[in-house]
């Protein structure tokens, strides 16, 4: 890597990283409700980008598959090792100022719904959604999905509609 | 005739080729109704997105460069690591092979200390679980299972009960303890000041025990249990950590 050719790959490895690793992290956050894991995961998928030493084609997508296919492998070995018990709290982004009992719990509430509702999405519709919410591009959600392209459109209208149907029916099964 | 829905989303997400644009702009001139399907997707999509952010956690404070330094220190590391090990065998076999040589009887030795029973010791494949918001750990008892508290605790304990759940669940209501985790055993460095655990162990796990720096505390095998302490009313096992 300290090779005077390796500088380019390097720089462009940082520029990618800047933007990309917040997405990268929200996505998986979202897909799995375990920030410590998306942290893990998202950070594990860029040393391996950098270990490959040359980017790929669409480095976006390419990042997508590899923190899925970590993220299957980290969550299939940890429930065989052993899993934690994390104490279950909310965290506020913004340094305001702490919300009265009530609003507190009206406000987990409301994050609970959200969460049930992405956990009861189809697989592929939870992956799409959460994806586009990232601002990802139908070329890259198709590659690292393996999705036809040209139907990414309708299928992201679907998954739209599913989630609506989760959210606003929370006790349907 | 109207915008079917692939190139409704696709304008809506900028996804169309300029000449689909400006075609898709041309009906859109024309057609309340499909105006209306895009301000109704474009608003339902923000909604949605809006309502994503209420699960968000904080972004981890992870630089680019921090990245950079571990992909490149694992191969030297680990390439340092390996011929290491590599030299050390090396000796170490050369030493074994000699006659004599007291290398096999301190091999014995260190197996007997390490798997002091009749149980082939384990294979150390493990994993540290972080445990800065962490109130405990459970997994799934395998033919064996043993957790091991690395230290005393003067004032600690440990409240063992047997339930009907399927996991060996390990937590620290007081006090702080770090996990670490195998298929077949967990570690708790439980070093500091005096802590409480509660461990819940299924009844139908066929064995598993609970040690104290080495020395054997509770014992489950089968449907008999052995421990330091008898069980009290409730059928909880309270056994000190000192």
């Amino acid at each position: 890597m300290d090779a005077p050719e390796a500088a380019p790959f390097h720089d462009g490895f940082v520029a990618l990283f800047d933007v990309h690793f917040p997405r990268l992290y929200r996505y998986l956050d979202r897909l799995s409700g375990e920030p410590d894991l998306a942290a893990d995961v998202a950070q594990e998928a860029f040393v391996k980008l950098y270990r490959r030493g040359a980017m790929p084609d669409s480095p976006e997508a390419w990042l997508i598959s590899v923190a899925l296919n970590l993220f299957r492998n980290a969550r299939s070995s940890r429930s065989r090792r052993g899993r934690l018990l994390t104490q279950v709290r909310s965290e506020g982004v913004l340094a305001d100022p702490p919300p009265s009992p009530d609003q507190a719990v009206l406000t987990e509430e409301s994050r609970l719904r959200v969460r049930r509702a992405i956990d009861r999405l189809p697989e592929r519709e939870r992956r799409l959604l959460l994806l586009r919410a990232e601002g990802y591009s139908y070329r890259d959600m198709a590659i690292a999905l393996e999705l036809n392209e040209s139907s990414v459109g309708t299928l992201l209208a679907r998954a739209r509609q599913a989630f609506r149907e989760c959210y606003e029916d929370p006790d349907a099964p | 005739m109207h915008l079917d829905e692939e190139r409704l989303q696709r304008l809506l997400h900028d996804e169309l080729s300029a000449a689909a644009r400006r075609d898709a702009h041309e009906h859109l001139a024309q057609c309340d109704a499909c105006r209306e399907r895009l301000v109704v997707a474009g608003r339902d999509e923000g909604e949605i997105f809006a309502l994503l952010r209420r699960v968000d956690h904080p972004l981890p404070p992870v630089q680019a460069e921090g990245l950079v330094a571990r992909a490149r220190g694992f191969g030297l590391v680990w390439g340092r690591w390996a011929a290491g090990i590599l030299l050390v065998l090396g000796v170490a076999g050369a030493a074994y092979a000699v006659p004599g040589s007291p290398v096999r009887q301190w091999i014995r030795a260190a197996a007997a200390w390490i798997a002091p029973e009749d149980r082939a010791s384990p294979t150390p494949r493990q994993a540290e679980a972080p445990t800065a918001r962490a109130a405990g750990i459970a997994a799934v008892p395998g033919r064996t299972y043993a957790i091991a508290f690395q230290s005393a605790q003067p004032g600690g304990q440990v409240r063992v009960s047997l339930t009907e759940g399927r996991e060996v669940t390990v937590r620290a209501p007081a006090g702080a303890a770090r996990f670490t985790s195998a298929e077949d055993r967990l570690l708790i460095d439980n070093q500091g000041p005096g802590a409480t655990f509660d461990i819940e162990i299924p009844r139908t796990a066929p064995w598993v025990e609970i040690r104290l720096v080495g020395k054997r505390i509770f014992l489950k095998q089968g449907e008999r249990v052995a421990a330091a302490q008898s069980a009290d009313e409730k059928g909880k096992y309270v056994i000190g950590l000192d």
